[in-house]
C-alpha cells in the first residue's frame, strides 16, 4: 500500500498501486497547471497595471543635460531596475520610495529602448522578473547637422557666399573725426546646407567730393530663383542714380538749408519732398525698371523671379547737423539710433504679413502705382548728430527684434547696439569694435553675423554708418 | 518663441484601416519624424499635430515641436463611418487656435501645411461640403491629399485640393515611401522662405500616382 492508495481507501476507493501512482501524477500535474495559470494571471494583472501607468520618457538632445523621472507605486511593484542606460551615457537612480530619475548627457542621437525589469509583491524565488520596454529618443544637436556647401561658381548670377566692406572716411583737421561705414553679408545656414547662393546684397559709397554717404541693402526673396541678381541690381542701380544726382548737389543742399531755416515749414517741406522724390523715389523706380529689363533680357523669366526688398539712405553732415533721406520697401529694419538722446527712429514701416515670410517686394507693380505710394516709403530727417544709422535684412532683424513693437523700442535697440559690441560669449563669437577708422571691424562684423538663433537661418546683411 | 512651421496630419482610422494598414501608417509617420529630426532646419521649426477620424474625431497630438513629439498609440474601431467632414471642422478650429498670426506684438508662424489620408471617402458628405470653403480660407501653404488602397475615392478630395495622390496598396513599403516624400515636402516648405506663392512639391515616388 502506498500513501495515495491508503488515502483513497479512506474515501472508499479501491485502487491498485499502479493506479495510485498514476492518480498521484495526474493530480499533481493538474494542480500544478492550475497553480501556474493563477500565477500567470497575477503576472498579467500586474503587467497590465504597469502598462497602464503609461510611463513616458521625454525626448532629449545629444550632449545636453537630460533628466526624466517617474515613480512606481509600492502597491504594484516592490523592486525594479533599468538596463541600457550606460550605453546611452545616462545613469539611473532609484530611491527607497520607488522614484526613478534618469539623467546624464545623451551620447548619441536616435530612438532607443530601455528595459525596465520589476518584481511585485507575492513573487516567489525562481520566478522571472517582469519587464517592459521604455522608448527613449534623443534628437541630434541641430548645430551639428548644418553643412556648409560652397555655392557652385558656374551657377547663373553667382555671387560670393559672404562679403564685408569698410568705407573709411578719414578724419581731417578741419572736420575732426568723420563717420565710417562698415557692412557685412553672410549666406544663411539654410542656403549653405544646400549649396545655394546668397540672395542678400549691399552697396556702400562715400562721395569724396560732395561728402555724401550712400548705403543700400536688399534681400532677395528666398522663393524667387534669380532674387540674388534682383537684390544686386536694386543696390547697384539706386547707388549709381544717387551718386549721379548728388555729384552736383548745390541746389539740393540749398533746399536743405532753406528747409532748416524756413519760417513757413509747410512750404519748405513740400519743396524738399519734391527734390527727395526726384533723387530717392526715382532711384527706387529706376531699380524697379532695371529689374524688369533684366528679366526681359533673361529668357523664360518674369520680374517676380527677381523679387527683392530694398532699403537705402543718403546722408551728409552740414554745419547745422546731419541730413538723412531714405526709401524702404519690404521687411528688415532701417534705424537711426541715438544713444545719447535715447532715441531710435525707424525710417519707415516694415512690410510684414500675417504669416512669416510674407512681405512686399520692389518688383511688385503696386509699389509704384502712384506718387503717394512712393511718398509713403520716403523719409527724411535732420539730426544734430547720431550714434549710428543701421540698415539690415530680416535675417538679422527677425532673430534680434522678433516683433514690430520691439523695432519701435529704444531699449531693444540699445540692447542690439550692445550685443554688436559684446558679441555672443556662449557661442564664442566676439564683438565688433566700432571705433573710428577701425577697418578690422568688417571681419568682426562678418563673424558676428554667424550668431545662433533657432529657426532663424536666413541670409544676414547689415550696414552701419557710425 | 521662434516661428514654427505647423504641419497637420489628418489620418483615417475608420474600421477598414484596422490591422496592417494603420500599423503601416504608424511606421511611416515614425520614419518621417526620424527623417525630419535629422534635418537641422526642420528640427528647429517643424511642429506637428495629428488628428484621427473615424466615427469620432480626435486630436491625438496638439501642435507639438518635433523634438518633443512622441508617437501616440493610434487605435481603430472595428467598423463604422468615416467622418472626414467633422475632422476638417476640428482642423479649422485647431489651426485658428494654435497657429500664431503675426502682429505688432508677436512674430507670425509660417503658413501651415496639411496632409490628409484616407482609405475611403467622407461619410458625412454634407458636413464635408460645408467645411471646404472654411479649409480654403485657413491659409494653408499647401494641402496634400492621399487616397490609399483600392477603396479610396478621389472625387471628394479634389474639391479640397488639386494635389491629390493615390497609393494602390496599404502596405508598409508604399506608405513608407509616401511619408518619406511627405518629409521632403515639409523640408521644402521650410526653405521656401519669403514665399507668398504656393509651394512647389518635389516629384512623388513611383508608388504614388498623381490624380488628374
Amino acid at each position: 500500500m502506498s500513501l495515495v492508495t491508503t488515502l483513497l481507501e479512506q474515501c472508499g476507493i479501491q485502487a491498485s498501486l499502479a493506479q495510485g501512482d498514476d492518480f498521484q501524477k495526474w493530480l499533481i500535474n493538474e494542480a500544478w497547471n492550475k497553480y501556474k495559470d493563477s500565477r500567470m494571471n497575477k503576472r498579467i494583472v500586474i503587467e497590465n497595471q504597469v502598462k497602464d501607468l503609461n510611463i513616458k520618457l521625454s525626448n532629449g538632445t545629444v550632449r545636453k543635460d537630460y533628466t526624466a523621472s517617474f515613480s512606481l507605486s509600492k502597491d504594484v511593484v516592490t523592486d525594479f531596475w533599468i538596463d541600457g542606460c550606460d550605453q546611452l551615457g545616462l545613469k539611473c537612480d532609484i530611491s527607497e520610495e520607488n522614484e526613478c530619475t534618469i539623467s546624464g548627457k545623451p551620447s548619441q542621437p536616435g530612438d532607443f529602448k530601455l528595459k525596465l525589469s520589476y518584481k511585485y509583491d507575492g513573487m516567489i524565488d525562481g520566478e522571472e522578473p517582469l519587464s517592459i520596454e521604455l522608448p527613449i529618443a534623443f534628437n541630434p544637436n541641430p548645430r551639428s547637422l548644418w553643412k556648409d556647401i560652397p555655392t557652385d561658381k558656374n551657377v547663373i548670377f553667382y555671387k560670393d557666399d559672404c562679403v564685408c566692406e569698410y568705407v573709411k572716411v578719414e578724419e581731417k583737421e578741419e572736420t575732426g573725426p568723420r563717420k565710417d561705414i562698415v557692412a557685412a553679408s553672410q549666406r544663411g545656414r539654410s542656403h549653405a546646407q544646400e549649396g545655394k547662393a546668397r540672395d542678400d546684397h549691399f552697396k556702400l559709397v562715400h562721395c569724396e567730393d560732395s561728402d555724401w554717404y550712400i548705403i543700400a541693402v536688399a534681400d532677395g526673396a528666398g522663393s524667387a530663383k534669380y532674387s540674388r541678381k534682383g537684390s544686386e541690381i536694386a543696390c547697384e542701380t539706386v547707388v549709381a542714380h544717387c551718386l549721379e544726382k548728388l555729384k552736383d548737389s548745390a541746389a539740393f543742399e540749398e533746399k536743405i538749408r532753406a528747409y532748416k531755416n524756413a519760417e513757413d515749414e509747410e512750404t519748405a517741406r513740400k519743396q524738399m519732398a519734391n527734390i527727395i522724390y526726384d533723387i530717392i523715389g526715382n532711384a527706387a523706380f529706376k531699380a524697379h525698371k532695371a529689374i524688369n529689363e533684366a528679366s526681359k533680357a533673361n529668357e523664360n523669366s518674369k520680374p517676380k523671379d527677381f523679387a527683392t526688398t530694398l532699403m537705402f539712405a543718403i546722408c551728409k553732415k552740414f554745419d547745422f547737423g546731419w541730413f538723412i533721406a531714405s526709401y524702404w520697401v519690404g521687411d528688415g529694419a532701417m534705424c537711426l539710433y541715438n544713444e545719447k538722446k535715447g532715441t531710435s527712429k525707424l525710417l519707415g514701416i516694415p512690410d510684414e504679413g500675417e504669416y512669416s515670410g510674407q512681405t512686399r517686394f520692389l518688383t511688385m507693380p503696386e509699389i509704384f502705382k502712384d506718387a503717394t505710394a512712393v511718398f509713403e516709403r520716403l523719409r527724411f530727417s535732420i539730426e544734430d548728430d547720431f550714434t549710428s544709422l543701421m540698415l539690415m535684412t530680416d535675417g538679422v532683424s527677425d532673430p534680434m527684434f522678433e516683433t514690430e513693437n520691439n523695432l519701435n523700442d529704444f531699449e531693444k535697440w540699445k540692447e542690439f547696439w550692445n550685443k554688436l559690441k559684446t558679441g555672443f560669449a556662449e557661442d564664442e563669437i566676439g564683438g565688433v569694435d566700432l571705433s573710428d577708422d577701425n577697418e578690422e571691424s568688417k571681419t568682426q562684423l562678418l563673424k558676428w553675423l554667424s550668431f545662433w538663433s533657432p529657426g532663424n537661418h536666413d541670409d544676414r546683411t547689415i550696414a552701419i554708418l557710425y | 518663441m521662434a516661428r514654427r512651421l505647423p504641419v497637420y496630419l489628418l489620418i483615417d482610422t475608420s474600421g477598414s484601416m484596422k490591422g496592417e494598414p494603420i500599423e503601416s501608417v504608424k511606421v511611416g509617420i515614425e520614419a518621417m519624424l526620424s527623417t525630419l529630426r535629422n534635418d537641422p532646419y526642420a528640427l528647429e521649426t517643424v511642429s506637428i499635430s495629428i488628428i484621427t477620424y473615424d466615427k469620432d474625431v480626435n486630436q491625438l497630438i496638439p501642435l507639438t515641436p518635433i523634438d518633443d513629439l512622441q508617437m501616440p498609440e493610434i487605435s481603430t474601431p472595428d467598423s463604422g463611418p468615416t467622418h472626414m467632414g467633422a475632422a476638417l471642422e476640428m482642423l479649422c478650429e485647431k489651426v485658428d487656435k494654435e497657429v500664431n498670426k503675426g502682429s505688432k506684438e508677436q512674430k507670425g508662424d509660417w503658413m501651415p501645411l496639411l496632409f490628409l489620408m484616407t482609405d475611403g471617402k467622407p461619410s458625412d458628405i454634407q458636413a464635408f461640403n460645408n467645411v471646404i470653403p472654411k479649409v480654403k480660407n485657413s491659409n494653408f501653404a499647401t494641402i496634400v491629399c492621399c487616397a490609399a488602397g483600392p477603396k479610396a475615392k478621389t472625387e471628394e478630395l479634389r474639391l479640397l485640393s488639386d494635389k491629390v495622390y493615390q497609393i494602390d496598396t496599404l502596405d508598409s513599403a508604399s506608405l513608407m515611401k509616401f511619408f518619406k516624400w511627405v518629409s521632403g515636402i515639409i523640408g521644402e516648405g521650410n526653405k521656401s522662405m519669403g514665399a507668398t506663392e504656393e509651394l512647389v512639391l518635389p516629384p512623388p515616388p513611383e508608388e504614388v500616382n498623381v490624380v488628374i
